[in-house]
């Protein structure tokens, strides 16, 4: 029994903790231009993140080693540092923008400048980070990231014509209105939005903190196969609500409260509290974990100790460095860059860095010396390759669309 | 001097023919005993004549997996070979300086 509520407990975590504010943001962006014919996108980056994550949680439980030691050790020195770097401030982009977003779900519901609420942000982020375990800052962020299922619940209430809505998703074409470059130049911030490296980062520095061996495998296949798949389904739905009611009323999102606009429409001021409850807890739980991320990242790297295992005298560095990237992050919101601009601009730069981190984890999943009997199968290979092909694509094809597209504008 | 001043340097036979560039440096653990790890010894240096970039680990054991990244790299790093630290007769700022008649051994390691 106990091992059931483990198991339903780490799903409900990872579909709360899928969406984050660069999923919500560019879900909504999409669905009020491109309607839903962009969801197999979704699906696509749906599938890649569960085979990755995957792979770098058994390499975790098998080996001890989180995903940027293994960079570390397969890249050497060097093109693991340019590496680090590219990451690292990818990473940093998405902490701001996550920051942003908390202090704006925040303002949604206060009516107070988000201005003034992100270095209330800020200090909770810290705090949460500095005192509270692991396990707990996990599942009540991601439990509470399951409000978000009001999307979904707005969907229906909206009483959409489903039929239409299907043909659009299953047989997508690009909208009268947009161009082709458009449409492929948010695919590839859609994608970079489900695959974010910090995910990984995230997940297998969390299988070590964690402290999983071999035998947990099989419970956090599960929370991956389950969870990340429900979690792409919350995506899709705010990709719909938008398609429903912005998209006729030629409303294109650019900022948050529009996101929320069709869920106000259909269930009124309740559902608005809910969505703003989850958008805080969804938007505060990855402003964790990509705080953490950029910790776990330059820690690995440098070899120093990390963990929120061990008391933060015992990781002073990795703690430190945290703090540095908080402030950086509230710097840069500090100058009045608009947040949401921040994260369309984050997707974009995470999907240019997505070779970077996956393609290590592929290739460490072979080694027996690391894995023993758990390299990768030829299944999970073939998989892999094929997605290392469609990352590439993406990451090379991203900079050329963004310029000639003017980032999708 | 640091590895990061070896990694990537031109090696040279004894008559000044570049035979490619340090691309690793191989240690082995059997020095003094230590608190963690006994200390490292230098056994000597990977050299791969086209690129100093890194074999990404394939050049320790016959991985074949994923295809075609294992084999690509291997191709690229193809003629590559190891020389013991005692065939080394100088490491110069420009280049490293093999002794004459080194031995050039496989650069995969033996089970």
């Amino acid at each position: 029994m106990k091992r059931l509520l483990g198991v339903a407990l780490g799903i409900l975590t990872a579909i709360g903790g899928f969406v984050d504010i660069g999923d919500l943001v560019t879900n909504a962006v999409v669905g009020s231009r491109f309607g839903v014919s962009l969801v197999w996108v979704v699906a696509v980056g749906v599938v890649g993140i569960c085979l990755f994550a995957n792979m770098s949680g058994r390499v975790a439980a098998v080996s001890g080693r989180a995903t940027f030691e293994v960079i570390r050790e397969r890249l050497g020195p060097r093109a693991g540092l340019a590496n680090l770097a590219a990451s690292f401030l990818i990473n940093l982009m998405t902490v701001t923008a996550e920051i942003g977003g908390i202090a704006l779900a925040l303002q949604l519901a206060s009516g107070v400048s988000y201005m003034l609420w992100i270095p209330m942000a800020m200090l909770a982020v810290w705090l949460v980070i500095w005192r509270v375990k692991f396990s707990i800052m996990e599942n009540v962020t991601g439990l509470l990231g399951l409000s978000l299922v009001v999307f979904a619940v707005a969907l229906f209430l909206l009483k959409p014509d489903w039929g239409a809505l299907a043909g659009q998703a299953f047989a997508p074409s690009v909208p009268g209105s947009e161009g082709p470059a458009v449409y492929w130049y948010y695919a590839i911030a859609l994608f970079g939005a489900a695959m974010t490296p910090y995910e990984v980062f995230f997940f297998s520095s969390g299988a070590v903190e964690e402290g999983w061996r071999v035998k947990d495998l099989i419970q956090s296949r599960l929370n991956v196969l389950l969870g990340f798949p429900l979690g792409g389904f919350l995506s899709v739905a705010i990709a719909a609500c938008s398609a429903v009611v912005l998209l006729p009323a030629g409303i294109s999102v650019t900022t948050l409260s529009q996101v929320a606009l069709p869920v106000a429409q259909a269930g009124g001021q309740l559902a608005l509290a809910v969505l703003i409850l989850g958008v805080v807890a969804a938007t505060f739980g990855a402003a964790l974990e990509t705080t953490l991320s950029s910790g776990y990242t330059l820690a690995q790297f440098f070899g120093w100790s990390w963990g929120k295992f061990r008391r933060p005298a015992r990781a002073a560095r990795f703690h430190m460095a945290m703090i540095v990237c908080l402030l950086a992050g509230v710097t840069v919101l500090s100058t009045g860059v608009d947040p949401i601009l921040v994260t369309e601009y984050s997707v974009v730069f995470s999907a240019i860095a997505l070779p970077l981190t996956y393609l290590p984890i592929l290739i460490v999943a072979n080694d027996p010396q690391y894995m023993g009997e758990h390299v990768n199968g030829r299944v999970v290979n073939i998989l892999g390759l094929l997605y290392l092909v469609i990352i590439l694509t993406a990451s090379l094809a991203a900079i050329p669309l963004m310029v000639v597209t003017g980032a999708g504008a | 001097m640091i590895l990061n001043d070896l990694l990537g340097s031109d090696v040279r036979d004894s008559d000044g023919g570049r035979l490619g560039e340090v691309s690793d440096a191989r240690f082995a653990l059997d020095g003094t005993p230590g608190q963690l790890l006994s200390d490292a010894r230098l056994v000597g240096i990977v050299v791969s004549p086209r690129t100093a970039a890194s074999f990404l680990g394939y050049e320790r054991l016959g991985i074949t997996q994923p295809w075609p990244v294992a084999q690509l790299l291997r191709w690229w790093h193809r003629g590559s070979f190891l020389v013991l630290w005692e065939d080394i007769a100088r490491m110069d700022p420009d280049a490293v300086y093999l002794r004459p008649g080194y031995a050039a051994y496989e650069v995969g390691l033996q089970r």
